[in-house]
């Protein structure tokens, strides 16, 4: 009578006797086939790093869009199938100004992170009251870096809602390697210039192609100045300083 | 009923039998000050509760003190001000757990006003003013209309016996009409202490909807703290 | 319409069902009407009493209706207004006991948790603008503490030693002021029962939809405890001796 694997996926709110959720899983899985994106958080600011697959040369590099403005104060880089992170993306930004109206104040970054997870698991059927706006898990995982009171803070999510807090991280393809580059030379006291370097440093490990000014995006938010992402002379500064 | 509704000639007046529709306010008396400085705010309501000629009650507080240490104070109708006060303190609770640190004087405003005018098409009856500490240790407080029109003022009052009131904070707590005095300055405890109170003393003879207990709460970085003095109970 | 679901004119539920055309749908004035309630605190728990008429105007219709409920064990409730309006509290407040009762978690409703059950439903009625006509008072022993609460139509709530609705507010509230106020702690059964009197004897002299056959009830750490009704001894006599009035 013991069911097998295949039987308990089907269903995606359905445990399987072992006590798992095969299709978030798979959904955990599905991030590996995305690009790598990178997240360092120093005491200046938090920066994103991401990788862009050109994958044909006439592909225009530019609308490839992996680091978003969710405030002035918060952004987030994305890996897994980028599509689904819209609908999170959207909710974030609604919530965040939903905050400011109510409040006439920036929101705080964990609420974000966390408003981001309360839709994470509502796939499915929906229960009552509640409407569902997917049918399966979304199958992205978002680094969110922001600023606030607290200071500079990075927060990684995955599919299953789970959010946890990070002085780097990185996921994707690359995630494994990476994330070891990032503990071999991550320190607290990194300074954000370094922080650049670093993460550009570690992303060229682990892509396939060349790295260059048009294959990958960096950005920071600041205490200072909020969210800024890099123009093509930045980044090719930074380039030239690895 | 549709086939009803079709069939009134036009002309008909809607709702004809509405001619004196029951008014759900009422005006219970009673008022309310507000005085900021420079690292405290004070608030005074008297405990007064009317209902034209009648006192309800002697003591019925209209001044509440919410979870992170603001004063809400009212006047208005007694109803509303208590359900308006609940809702903001269930709304500033609710802050906590949502974001894990406690709401700010001026969030807190801004979330009154909204509350306020959500029910711009049945008004909260009440002149509410907030009081507490802003995040730079000033004393801040804010005086609102029934729909929540909100500002930021150094000194207040609204309720029964605002007339007589308002000019007398207008000339000592902002220094309007006075020749040399510097209009920026910020009263001390000592001085905004004893102007709430004579206002209210003074008030009293005048105003029947004002009486019986002056409450006067005193916010700083410590915390809110209350003082009660007796008023003529006539 | 489905005769089933045709309700009284003066009380039906859904305020949706003014905005157009038809019968109105909500209390617009009191119809069968109850007159004053007296409550005050004393030694050992509250009294109230309340008398036994509901009125049609100024027809003294119904003479032998019960407007103290006793809610709990701990709690009475007395009513004025709308007799229609209350029934209808009456009911929701026996639901709200039976829903109690089938928690069966040795849990009471105590006075104050009743007290506010009922404000919020009377400020919830009069923010919908469909009042229930109704002055109440709540009276009881919540945890050794004596509460007193008055709620209105207007949800306008109040707590006090000494409440009154009606005309009780005019003519007994200033005896109570008087014999009750700062003296709650010392005054005995006995003493109370006559300040009570002495409260409803001038009421029915003053108030003519006042009645003398009334009910008194206490509540003590013993539990709820509603007379029978009785009357009071009145003396009209005097009227005679006056001079200048009528005549």
């Amino acid at each position: 009578m013991f069911l097998t694997r295949s039987e308990y996926d089907r269903g995606v709110n359905t445990f399987s006797p072992e006590g798992r959720l095969f299709q978030v899983e798979y959904a955990i899985e599905a991030i590996k086939l995305g690009t790598t994106a990178i997240g360092i958080r120093t005491a200046e600011g938090v920066l994103l790093a991401v990788e862009k697959r050109i994958t044909s040369p006439l592909l225009v590099a530019d609308s490839i869009e992996k680091i978003l403005e969710i405030d002035s104060h918060v952004a987030c880089a994305m890996s897994g199938l980028t599509a689904d992170s819209r609908t999170m993306i959207e909710h974030a930004r609604v919530e965040a100004q939903n905050h400011t109206f109510s409040y006439e104040e920036p929101i705080p970054v964990e609420s974000v992170t966390q408003a981001v997870c309360d839709l994470a698991l509502r796939f499915g059927e929906g229960a009552d009251g509640q409407e569902s706006t997917m049918s399966r898990p979304f199958g992205v995982a978002l680094l969110i870096a922001g600023v606030d009171e607290r200071g500079p803070q990075l927060y990684h999510t995955d599919p299953s809602g789970t959010f946890l807090r990070y002085e780097a991280k990185a996921i994707g393809a690359g995630s494994e390697g990476a994330q070891s580059g990032l503990q071999e030379q991550y320190h607290r006291d990194i300074s954000l210039a370094d922080a650049e370097v670093l993460a550009l440093k570690v992303l060229k490990q682990v892509m396939e192609e060349k790295l260059s000014n048009t294959n990958v995006q960096l950005a920071k938010v600041t205490s200072e100045s909020g969210y800024q992402i890099y123009s093509k002379d930045e980044l090719q500064a930074v380039i030239t300083r690895m | 009923m549709d086939l009803a509704m079709q069939a009134r000639p036009m002309e008909a007046p809607i709702e004809a039998h509405n001619h004196n529709r029951w008014s759900p306010y009422v005006d219970n008396g009673g008022t309310t000050l507000a005085i900021a400085g420079a690292d405290y705010v004070l608030v005074a309501s008297d405990t007064r509760q009317s209902d034209g000629y009648l006192i309800n009650s002697r003591y019925s507080p209209k001044a509440f003190v919410l979870s992170n240490n603001a004063v809400l104070g009212t006047s208005g109708c007694s109803a509303d001000s208590k359900r308006l006060y609940e809702v903001l303190e269930q709304r500033a609770q609710l802050y906590q757990h949502r974001h894990d640190r406690q709401i700010s004087t001026p969030a807190l405003a801004q979330l009154l006003s909204n509350t306020m005018y959500s029910r711009r098409m049945l008004p909260y009856y009440v002149f509410p003013v907030l009081a507490g500490i802003d995040a730079k240790g000033a004393g801040a407080a804010y005086s609102y209309d029934a729909v929540g029109n909100m500002q930021r003022v150094t000194g207040v009052c609204f309720g029964s016996a605002s007339a007589l009131i308002q000019p007398f904070l207008d000339n000592q707590v902002r220094f309007k009409n006075q020749r040399d005095a510097d209009p920026n300055r910020l009263l001390t405890r000592e001085e905004a202490f004893k102007i709430a109170v004579d206002a209210f003393t003074s008030a009293t003879e005048r105003d029947i909807y004002t009486g019986d207990y002056l409450e006067i709460f005193i916010v700083d970085a410590a915390g809110a703290h209350k003082e009660m003095r007796e008023l003529k109970h006539d | 319409m489905d005769p089933v679901s045709l309700e009284l004119p003066h009380t039906l539920r859904g305020p949706q069902a003014t905005a157009g055309y038809g019968p109105t749908t909500r209390t617009t004035q009191p119809i069968v009407t109850g007159t004053s309630v007296v409550a005050f605190k004393y030694k050992d728990g509250i009294m109230m009493a309340a008398d036994c008429l509901a009125s049609y105007g100024s027809l003294a219709r119904f003479r032998n209706e019960n407007r103290l409920m006793k809610v709990n064990e701990t709690t009475v409730l007395g009513v004025s207004g709308d007799m229609g309006d209350f029934q209808h509290m009456k009911h929701k407040l026996e639901d709200v006991m039976t829903h109690e009762y089938d928690m069966d978690d040795g849990q009471a409703l105590g006075t104050k948790s009743v007290y506010k059950c009922l404000s919020n439903i009377m400020y919830g009625r009069r923010t919908n603008i469909n009042p229930l006509w109704n002055s109440f008072i709540v009276g009881g022993v919540d945890g050794g503490e004596r509460v007193l609460g008055y709620v209105d139509l207007y949800g306008t709530t109040y707590m006090a030693d000494s409440l009154a609705t009606g005309f009780g507010k005019h003519l007994a509230v200033p005896i109570l002021r008087r014999r009750v106020e700062g003296r709650a702690d010392e005054i005995t059964e006995e003493e109370a029962v006559a300040i009570m009197d002495d409260c409803m004897r001038v009421l029915l002299y003053r108030d003519c939809r006042a009645f003398n056959k009334l009910r008194r009830a206490k509540v003590t750490a013993q539990g709820v405890e509603i007379s029978e009704p009785y009357s009071l001894a009145t003396n009209w006599s005097y009227a005679e001796s006056i001079v200048g009035y009528g005549v």
